[in-house]
């Protein structure tokens, strides 16, 4: 029996560096796991890197190389620590990947594409197309070409995919034209079939907590409760990474659509309500009265889960301008104790910027 | 205190271009004193370069006493505990009277550090850190030694792909010296005074990378 010693090296990166990024199967658990410590960490020297993830330093040594070589990573300028020699940084190269993401709504279409490090390079919303259409959705396909167009010439092939936000409640899916949850269903396929790249659905909701997890306000955070103000009020339980979904579909009625018909009674018009990246305007004593209830009704969430669930942060997302999201965030801390509640982070299109990020995950990151 | 070993050939002893092996740049000058300065006092810096080394080969011409791999363990032994080893061979194998692609150079050196590793020269009895180094690829012209290094210098550019293969599956650190110092034109394939500066810089910086715990 030959020495398996001397048989044929078998590296575990450098198969081929002239195809530029490698293929998703040969990147192994090890580099996913220093991937997934850069998403969450910049300007890692590589022994925290070994420290944090309990790789040898030549393990270590081995996947950074490669990594920089494919363009994943790069190096900032030596730091001078207080003791000790010079260190390197290491962070995510912004340029390094690009994905988009797609969130479907009942009114609008959001199409996003984000660099490595979340940066958003093209953003555009469609409004959806009327029932009497007979193709589905064809500009968004011609949208998605426009992103890409965005790219330059060489980083054409760092796509790592495109990611869809789809909308799974029955109730807001009553609110768009008939058959537009089967149009939707359909569209990955026909996306992947289109264009030729990989295409990843998830429940919109939980593709926006995702994305609060890899380039927002959670990014740090192993456990969070997860608020999604849409066109109703949404929850989701982050436990250790993982983002869980009850069994029972269940949102409240306090969301967007409910200040809507509240405006809808005044003399103002509600439609900034469903722009995006546009700050309302003074919607009066209505908005103050549906924040009230909004909070009320996250506080009383809040307060079920939190007779057994060991959880201290709340995030609370959503499209509508920053300061509304701030303000509610701001009143639900103020009115509970020991919890810790923030906005998040993402803003315009939280579902279409966390459906950006479920292709880096599953091509860059351990699954947890 | 680390100590590091710096194993290799005539590049690693300090041979000044277009000369003889007694012909060498001083303590300081060659890329091992470059080295040993910028790392400072905590570092002690051991300089094992042989001109002529191989990796593997008893060289019938040349002697069996410049089989790298033969070397390797009493020097190891003689110098442990190490807490680095650096490689630096593969210009010698290139001769033509070994007749050897870049790829078996390469697995000469995957050899050695399976000796390394089977010796365990490092701290309690640890294997120590191992960083392979590329030297970079001979120029064209190497003038009268063109019939020893017949063909050699195609495939001394393969030598760095090939080295890094190895040291990428056996995973060991690895630096190309190609990619910040050319050979000297004198001959072809020794360093210059001032490739000798950068290399140790180089190699310190790449060093200093591996983060060291105490």
């Amino acid at each position: 029996m030959p020495d398996m010693r001397f048989a044929p090296p078998n590296p575990i990166r450098i198969a081929d560096r002239a195809s530029g990024m490698n293929a998703v199967s040969v990147r192994s658990y090890n580099e996913r796991l220093v991937l997934s410590l850069l998403l969450q960490n910049e300007g890692l020297s590589r022994m925290e890197i070994g420290t944090r993830t309990g790789l040898s330093a030549q393990t270590v040594s081995v996947i950074v190389r490669s990594l920089e070589q494919e363009g994943l990573v790069s190096k900032g300028e030596a730091v001078k620590g207080r003791m000790g020699p010079p260190t390197i940084p290491l962070s995510l190269n912004p340029e390094g990947a690009y994905s988009v993401g797609i969130s479907l709504g009942h009114l609008h279409t959001d199409v996003v594409m984000i660099d490595f490090v979340g940066q958003v390079k093209f953003y555009t919303s469609l409004p959806i197309p009327s029932d009497s259409e007979t193709t589905n959705h064809s500009k968004l396909v011609e949208t998605v070409r426009q992103a890409l167009d965005a790219l330059p010439d060489k980083q054409a092939g760092r796509l790592a995919g495109i990611g869809i936000a789809m909308p799974e409640d029955q109730d807001e899916l009553a609110l768009g034209p008939i058959g537009m949850a089967d149009r939707f269903e359909a569209l990955g396929k026909e996306i992947e079939d289109a264009m030729g790249i990989e295409v990843y659905v998830q429940n919109d909701i939980t593709a926006a907590a995702a994305g609060e997890s890899m380039f927002g306000a959670a990014k740090t955070l192993d456990d969070y409760i997860f608020f999604y103000i849409g066109a109703r009020l949404h929850h989701r339980l982050v436990l250790n990474h993982q983002i869980f979904q009850s069994r029972v579909q269940e949102s409240k009625p306090v969301g967007l659509l409910n200040l809507e018909e509240r405006i809808s009674k005044t003399t103002q018009s509600p439609q900034a309500l469903w722009q995006r990246g546009q700050d309302w305007p003074d919607y009066g004593s209505e908005k103050d009265r549906w924040v009230a209830d909004c909070v009320n009704s996250l506080r009383e969430s809040l307060d079920a889960a939190s007779q057994f669930l060991p959880v201290s942060t709340v995030i609370v997302s959503s499209y509508a301008p920053s300061d509304v999201c701030i303000e509610i965030a701001d009143k639900l801390s103020s009115c509970t104790q020991d919890v810790e509640v923030a906005a998040g982070h993402l803003q315009l299109s939280p579902k279409a910027l966390g459906a950006a990020s479920l292709p880096f995950s599953s091509k860059f990151t351990v699954e947890r | 205190m680390k100590t590091v070993l710096c194993f290799g050939d005539s590049n690693t002893h300090g041979q000044i271009p277009g000369g003889t092996p007694l012909d060498r740049f001083g303590h300081t000058e060659r890329w091992p004193g470059v080295f040993g300065q910028v790392l400072g006092k905590e570092w002690h810096v051991i300089e094992e370069g042989l001109s002529g080394r191989t990796t593997v080969y008893d060289d019938p011409i040349e002697g069996d006493i410049k089989n790298g791999k033969t070397y390797l363990r009493p020097c190891l032994m003689s110098h442990a505990p190490l807490d680095l080893i650096i490689l630096m061979l593969g210009t010698n194998d290139l001769k033509a009277r070994f007749n050897q692609p870049a790829s078996e150079i390469a697995m000469g050196i995957g050899c050695l550090i399976h000796d390394i590793r089977e010796l365990c020269p490092g701290p309690g009895g640890h294997c120590p850190e191992i960083l392979v180094v590329a030297p970079p690829p001979m120029l064209d012209d190497i003038g009268e030694w063109e019939g020893i290094f017949s063909g050699a210098q195609p495939k001394s550019h393969q030598l760095a792909h090939a080295f890094e293969v190895i040291a990428d599956s056996l995973e060991v650190h690895f630096f190309d010296a190609g990619t910040v110092i050319p050979s000297d034109p004198a001959d072809g394939f020794h360093l210059s005074l001032e490739a000798h500066a950068v290399l140790g810089r180089a190699l310190a910086q790449e060093v200093l990378n591996i983060g060291w715990s105490d």
